[in-house]
């Protein structure tokens, strides 16, 4: 370790690339996701956060956070809120033929992942929604910041757009939630009636010294934190699975119009995806103490580096042929079809359930309670739009990042375009 | 039906209610602690459901002993 608190050398690197392996190691309550032990003051730009805290404070504060993500407000969001609200967005954002379709996935998700995270901004600007997407590609880049190619760049911009994010988005949000759960301690409100969102119950919660909230700033870096999951992963996928469609060739406009027809068949092309394309496709994890993971001894300090892709196209697992894109591909019960890309053990991603549904049963039925996912939704409204490979621009990796999986920009062609309509009557009653 | 003994380590859980979502007659939220309890319902579940709560569950607090004394 340097002097500072950043763990920059290891005394061992030990890489797994199996399934079993690499739950083994998510499940070690040794491992953990802290390489930066610096203060956000010398350097942590990831400081406190629910991503990288340990033992006990990461329990308190899941336990807390979970809330968030039960499965009625899953439903609420999927079969109320969001259509309204991707519909009359994508109308608004698809007006030519040829469109960008990564930066309108952005915008579809952080939508609700600012509803979510308890921020407030102006429902009827695009241009509100337009700087929330910038704060979520500086944070993203920031969650990155291991396979960062400009580490220090990174930290520079992430601490800019902290500053920013606080004084727009999360303190005029503070300000009327403390209002709010002020009258509730007085009996004027029940806490039912307190906005359900992040921010809201980390106000509720701060007290209590098993969540380290005492400093404003880490409660400023947690809802950044869950904007920005809520945003990133979606989009990334909907780009990632159009561009695994696409890649079908000829194939293509039946896998079209199969998505179009059938939501779970969507849900499946969004978790096959997920399963060839992690956001994260090596997880790293930093050995506490010393361990021992599957047969393998890990001394303390080392680093793990998981290859969710391998252990994603394992074919005993997967198939013969897991390379391929299948959505319709069999898959045993007790694997999940996304594979370990929502990783696993105690930091496995919170907000899964969101963006992928709930697992798909083997038997391809879903019953009445089942959770589709926000990303099968869109890949099905934009499918229901006519979308379709643009030749003339090519798409554009994310190449700030070592991490493959990533898009900057991805051109196709809608063959539907809604008629010209005003953006901010649109956008006001879809979200107002 | 699994005559089953089921616990939730409440140390452990971290009230991500995947076993709520798999087994909802079997467990319940207490929301304030933010972890699971098991219901009495849950000891008569199938065991094979039982197994996939073992699975899901993040933390590992969920521990499911068959009848004849096997940890699932």
């Amino acid at each position: 370790m340097s002097d500072d608190g950043l763990l920059t050398e290891f005394t061992a690197t030990i890489e797994f690339d199996t399934y079993e392996d690499i739950r083994a190691a998510l499940f070690d309550p040794n491992l953990s996701r802290s390489f930066d032990k610096r203060s956000y003051e010398e350097g942590n730009i990831r400081s406190g956060i629910v991503s990288i805290a340990h033992g006990a404070v990461h329990r308190a504060r899941r336990r807390v956070e979970n809330t968030q993500f039960r499965a009625d407000v899953l439903r609420l969001y999927e079969r109320d809120l969001f259509p309204r609200v991707m519909n009359e967005l994508l109308d608004v954002l698809i007006d030519r033929e040829r469109v960008d379709l990564f930066p309108i996935g952005e915008m579809l998700s952080v939508v609700l992942a600012a509803r979510r995270a308890g921020i407030e901004y102006d429902a009827a600007s695009l241009d509100d929604l337009r700087t929330l997407v910038r704060h979520v590609d500086a944070f993203s880049q920031g969650s990155a910041i291991l396979d960062a190619k400009d580490p220090d760049a990174v930290r520079a911009l992430v601490r800019a757009t902290y500053a920013e994010f606080e004084r727009d988005f999360v303190r005029p949000a503070w300000a009327t939630r403390a209002a709010l759960i002020e009258r509730a301690r007085r009996g004027e409100l029940s806490e039912e009636e307190l906005p359900h969102d992040i921010l809201t119950i980390l106000l509720l919660h701060r007290d209590d010294p098993q969540m380290a909230l005492e400093d404003d700033a880490r409660i400023v870096r947690e809802v950044a934190t869950y904007l920005q999951g809520g945003t990133h992963t979606s989009a990334q996928t909907l780009v990632n699975a159009l561009d695994l469609v696409f890649e079908t060739g000829d194939e293509y406009p039946r896998t079209i119009d199969r998505i179009v027809s059938d939501t779970l068949f969507a849900q499946r092309v969004v978790q096959e995806t997920l399963r060839l394309r992690p956001t994260t496709p090596k997880m790293k994890r930093r050995a506490e103490a010393d361990t021992e993971v599957a047969g393998r001894k890990i001394p303390k300090d080392a680093v793990v580096v998981l290859d969710v892709v391998a252990a994603n196209r394992d074919q005993r697992l997967f198939g013969a042929d897991p390379e391929r894109f299948d959505p319709d591909r069999t898959i045993d019960g007790s694997v999940q079809r996304w594979g370990l890309s929502f990783g696993g053990g105690p930091h496995q991603c919170p907000g899964r359930a969101v963006g992928g549904g709930f697992p798909v049963p083997a038997d391809f039925s879903a019953e009445d309670d089942h959770v589709f996912g926000l990303v099968a939704l869109e890949l099905q409204a934009v499918a229901r739009r006519g979308v379709r490979p643009d030749e003339t621009a090519a798409p554009e990796r994310d190449l700030r990042t070592a991490r493959f999986t990533r898009w900057l920009h991805y051109p196709v062609r809608f063959t539907s375009l809604p008629g010209a309509r005003p953006v901010e009557d649109d956008l006001r009653r879809a979200l107002g | 039906m699994s005559a089953a003994q089921v616990t939730v380590d409440p140390d452990l859980c971290i009230g991500s209610a995947e076993c709520v979502r798999i087994l909802p007659s079997g467990f319940q939220i207490d929301e304030s602690r933010g972890v699971s309890v098991p219901q009495p319902a849950v000891s008569a579940a199938v065991l094979e459901l039982l197994a996939d709560v073992v699975r899901s569950c993040p933390t590992g607090a969920v521990r499911v002993v068959d009848a004849q004394g096997n940890a699932l």
